[in-house]
């Protein structure tokens, strides 16, 4: 690595303004102190440069403490001379050292020259205003950057052999890129892989095929049986199968026989189902005139068959809501 | 501490219950509805090199501005080697709203060899007059290419091969090319008592 260090001599051109109470302005010729020291430039690789090649110089401004460079005052990024543009600029504050700070400017150009030959070319030079604000005043200071040179390379010999087409000078283009669906692929596996386990979750909570034998889901299954039920022709015959599978979903639950004198042990042993109270009720009243009692129909009056549905269902929600993820 | 962290565990839980339900039927149609979605851009792009396979092998496809980058450049390129350069103008407008400095560089290359090769094409016939423009527009449409993409190399050598081809015409050097720095005398050769200094 090659650097490149310009010492120019002290800058001695500051303006010194004091604004007093914003009315009355002064300007103080302040004696020309060392605002700011010594300039340097440093490229990291100031030659070799073909036609369309990025360099980047940073530049050191040892400035007095409390004084920073003015951002209106940096180069702009822009074209400066028909070669050259510069495409970024960023200043940042270095080390402090025995009263100074090191200011260093970031700066990346770009050389537009088609050299024929390899020859050295003047980046220009250019001022950037250091400023100092203290309450009532602000003083300020120009530190000239000076101008420094690159060497800049050809990309071909001065003559290139002769060609029948002119066309033949050009580089010939190359093939168009495509698009790579490899990331869009490989999200819609993760994306169908993660749909397909929340499905099996989903089946496992609602005892679905393949859970449906699930024992923590007693009531899912007695829900699934009295639907089925609740679509046939024959009423009566149903209503008694219905009355069944809910009797057997209550017996799953409780790992016990369930009869409706024991309701109130079984609700406090499964207080999830507490709200569930009185439509259990009217389920053992109609369960009690169906299978002993002499008038089947007026079970039917009791717990009509969309009731049945309906309790045999939020049974089923409760039990989804007390045995989440089948800890029970 | 220890008397917020158990009651926060209590309304964590309680809060879990009435969202477990939504949950758990909503996660996999979520899911569902992503992978239908990549599933469609798989197809969109699938598509899209199909187009850009038959554009290189030189049959026409139309393309909409909305078209992805890769399938703007492929017909760019497609209506460059064609010197069709007034079709894709709004193909390489959209191009710099959508596309990649890399393929936007890519389009810049295509313009400045479709311009380099009309001016080859002037040159061979005598047409000295004409062809220094298209030269002019060529540089610049690799100098775009170059600020979009420092390391595109192919712009480099041809906006040296143009480079050359400018500088060979005596009356207009390199030096004083498309970005002629103006003079400050001459600007005020036209204004009776000129003044001195900067106005």
């Amino acid at each position: 690595m090659r650097t490149r260090a310009i010492k120019p001599p002290r800058v001695a051109r500051e303006i010194p303004t004091v604004v007093m109470a914003g009315v009355l302005s002064v300007c103080l010729p302040l004696p020309a102190g060392a605002q700011i020291g010594s300039v340097m430039v440093r490229s990291p690789r100031p030659f070799g440069l073909f036609v369309g090649d990025c360099f980047d110089a940073t530049v050191e401004i040892e400035a007095a403490d409390g004084f920073a460079p003015q951002p209106a005052s940096l180069p702009k990024p822009g074209p400066l001379t028909y070669w050259l543009d510069l495409t970024a600029v960023s200043v940042a504050p270095g080390p402090a050292r025995a009263g100074n700070r090191l200011w260093r400017l970031s700066l990346t150009y770009q050389t537009f020259y088609a050299a024929l030959d390899v020859r050295r070319l003047d980046v220009p030079a250019f001022t950037v205003t250091f400023a100092s604000e203290v309450p009532r005043a602000t003083t300020s200071a120009v530190a000239e950057v000076p101008s420094w040179q690159i060497s800049v390379s050809p990309l071909r010999e001065i003559q290139p052999p002769p060609v029948a087409d002119p066309v033949e000078y050009l580089r010939p283009e190359s093939p168009n890129p495509r698009r790579d669906p490899a990331l869009a692929r490989a999200v819609a596996w993760a994306f169908a892989s993660f749909s397909v386990a929340g499905l099996f979750a989903l089946a496992r909570d609602r005892a679905w095929w393949p859970f449906r034998r699930r024992a923590a889901r007693a009531f899912a299954a007695a829900w699934r049986q009295v639907r089925r039920h609740a679509a046939r022709r024959d009423a009566e015959a149903a209503y008694r199968e219905a009355l069944l599978a809910l009797h057997r979903g209550l017996d799953r639950t409780d790992g016990r026989r369930v009869m409706g004198e024991d309701l109130a042990g079984f609700l406090a042993r499964h207080p999830a189902y507490a709200a569930l109270a009185q439509p259990l009720d009217r389920f053992f009243q109609a369960s009690r005139e169906v299978f002993f009692g002499r008038d089947p129909s007026l079970a039917q009056r009791t717990c009509p068959f969309p009731d049945l549905v309906a309790t045999a269902r939020r049974l089923a929600a409760a039990e989804r809501t007390a045995k989440a993820g089948g800890r029970s | 501490m220890t008397t917020t962290r158990p009651s926060l565990a209590r309304v964590l839980r309680r809060a879990w219950g009435p969202v477990r339900p939504v949950m758990i039927v909503a996660l996999p149609i979520a899911g569902a509805a992503g992978a239908l979605a990549c599933v469609a851009l798989t197809w969109r792009d699938g598509s899209a090199n199909r187009a850009i396979a038959a554009l290189e092998a030189g049959h026409d496809r139309p393309v909409t501005a909305d078209a992805v980058p890769e399938l703007l450049l492929a017909r760019i390129r497609f209506l460059a080697a064609r010197e069709r350069l007034d079709e894709a103008e709004p193909l390489i407008a959209a191009l710099d709203g959508s596309g990649s400095p890399a393929l936007r560089a890519l389009a810049q290359i295509a313009l400045g060899n479709a311009r380099l090769r009309q001016a080859f094409a002037k040159l061979e016939a005598g047409d000295l007059e004409s062809a220094t423009p298209l030269v002019g527009l060529a540089r610049q449409a690799y100098r775009r290419a170059l600020t979009l993409r420092p390391e595109a190399w192919n712009a480099k050598f041809n906006l040296d091969v143009a480079s050359r081809l400018v500088r060979d015409f005596p009356e207009r050097g390199r030096e004083q090319g498309e970005e002629m720095p103006a003079d400050p005398k001459k600007i005020w050769t036209d204004i009776p008592g000129q003044p001195r200094g900067l106005p």
